[in-house]
């Protein structure tokens, strides 16, 4: 491959002989003068003229900076992704920026300092959910990992906050190693049923699949347990820790929800792919709510004990459970994917869930 | 860190609760950005549902009302009766910033004492993605300023 090395220019230019080609022929949009909102320059704020304009279908395959003056001959990068609606979400410019705007550190931000000895059996539950937090939050790296440098550089505002995502999934991952190795206690049990789940997930044969089942339905069961987290923390740090996990959690299903929706607008021929690809991701989803790993450390955080979670965990488990499924219904409906009547989930897991139980699997 | 003299609920004590929580500017800023319209009703013994809103815009925050939920428009309405409102604050202004069973989310979870109620998936989702900063106002009625992430 020529790279079209021209060793005539250092002599031209030490004449002082310069091209200027770039100052003279340059076809762009000039004269752009980005005004800063009140909390700085947002990637809103520069959204503007023809460098807001984002193309349904990318015209090149290169790296080039939206609204460039692009060479002909640069090289083709070989996206896949080349469609706007396969990436695209309304909401996407303001997620990149409260994502960064939100950014924290699990060395420094959780008063790790004021961690207390806690009952055996809570810190045993706490030690095996932070296994299973730590465990499921790295496919939510990888999973935009693996396709991030196969989306066109056209859709540079969902790549970057797809970057957020990945940068926010290294510190979930972090946090809950650091909670199981911080108190006495170490890593529990990693289980075959969630390793399942992963593996659907960075095996899916598009972005399209991976989304809705990693952003909108994954993502959405591990919100929920963050809340849930949250709510039963034992002492300030595991609350500060769900806390603002869920807040980056959150995040991430805004983004698929309404990644999701926009998909549907454009092309809503395309529901029952997504049908077929929750019909799957369901069966896992029923699967996660009998797996003792992750259902008897949250009853047993709910109760106290062991002891007390025989008798209240169950109560426990149907919270989590009603929020699980209702959100996520929830989810679907405001991206304009009617679940109710297909739900891939066994009665007992949807019972009492307002209007799940049509159609659900027996 | 004295209670706040006004009377919960009412306009008043809303505002200062928030002058409390914005009074460090840094603090805030280090909350991260948020956009949120949050609505608070309170459901009084005689069955009225006062509506007041805390406005999330940028760094900034504001208080509102009681005003008319169609005319504030929140994305998601944070409901109660009375009691639990003042069992929540008086426990924040004993012990300072709430614990998990008197934070917000705690408890909301469950649907009792309090319902976090949206029109949308959006609104709770928005509810979960700035769970940290309206924690951060209400735990101001027992501190002088919200403990944000960045000072540990």
């Amino acid at each position: 491959m020529s790279l079209g090395l021209d060793l005539s220019y250092l002599e031209r230019s030490a004449r002082g002989e310069f091209d200027l080609g770039w100052l003279r022929d340059t076809d762009t949009e000039w004269g752009v003068r980005a005004v800063p909102s009140k909390t700085g320059l947002t990637m809103r704020d520069i959204f503007i003229g023809s460098y807001g304009e984002v193309p349904e279908h990318a015209p090149l395959r290169t790296m080039a900076p939206r609204g460039s003056d692009v060479a002909p001959d640069v090289p083709d990068m070989g996206y896949t992704i080349n469609d706007k609606s396969e990436v695209w979400s309304d909401n996407v410019l303001d997620l990149y920026e409260e994502a960064v705007s939100r950014q924290w550190s699990a060395t420094r931000d959780i008063p790790w300092g004021d961690l207390a000895p806690l009952d055996p059996d809570v810190e045993h539950a706490m030690c095996q959910l932070a296994t299973v937090l730590s465990e499921v939050e790295m496919v939510a790296a990888d999973f935009p990992a693996k396709w991030l440098w196969r989306i066109n550089h056209d859709f540079v505002e969902a790549k970057m906050f797809l970057c957020t995502q990945v940068m926010d999934e290294a510190r979930h991952t972090e946090v809950f190693r650091k909670r199981a190795l911080a108190n006495g206690g170490g890593l529990g049990k990693a289980t075959a049923v969630v390793e399942r789940f992963l593996q659907l997930i960075l095996d899916a044969d598009s972005y399209d699949e991976g989304s809705a089942l990693m952003h909108l339905l994954g993502e959405g069961i591990v919100l929920s347990l963050f809340r849930a987290g949250a709510a039963l923390a034992p002492s300030p740090v595991e609350q500060q820790i769900f806390r603002l996990c869920m807040q980056d959690e959150a995040r991430h299903v805004a983004y698929g929800t309404m990644h999701l929706r926009y998909r549907l607008e454009r092309d809503p021929s395309m529901a029952e792919d997504f049908h077929a690809y929750l019909d799957k991701g369901e069966e896992i989803m029923a699967m996660i709510f009998t797996t003792p790993e992750i259902v008897e450390p949250t009853a047993i955080l709910a109760a106290g004990s062991v002891e007390a979670a025989r008798d209240l965990g169950a109560a426990a488990g149907d919270v989590l459970r009603l929020q699980i499924v209702g959100d996520y219904l929830k989810r679907c409906d405001h991206a304009g994917l009617d679940r109710r009547g297909r739900l891939h989930l066994p009665d007992a897991i949807v019972q009492g869930v307002p209007g799940a139980m049509a159609g659900a699997a027996a | 860190m004295p209670a706040i003299s006004a009377p919960f609920p009412s306009g008043p004590w809303f505002e200062e609760l928030v002058a409390r929580a914005t009074a460090d500017t840094g603090a805030i800023e280090r909350l991260g950005i948020a956009e949120f319209r949050f609505g608070m009703e309170i459901v009084l013994p005689d069955g009225t549902r006062p509506l007041f809103g805390l406005v999330l815009d940028g760094y900034d925050i504001t208080a509102v009302g009681p005003m008319d939920e169609g005319t504030f428009a929140p994305e998601l309405v944070f409901s109660g009766q009375l009691d639990a409102w003042t069992e929540m604050i008086r426990w924040i202004e004993a012990h300072g910033p709430a614990d998990s069973a008197h934070s917000l989310n705690g408890l909301s979870i469950a649907g009792i004492p309090f319902e976090a109620r949206s029109s949308d998936a959006m609104g709770s989702d928005k509810f979960y993605r700035f769970m940290g900063t309206l924690q951060a106002v209400f735990d101001a009625a027992g501190s002088e300023s919200p403990v944000p992430v960045g000072t540990v």
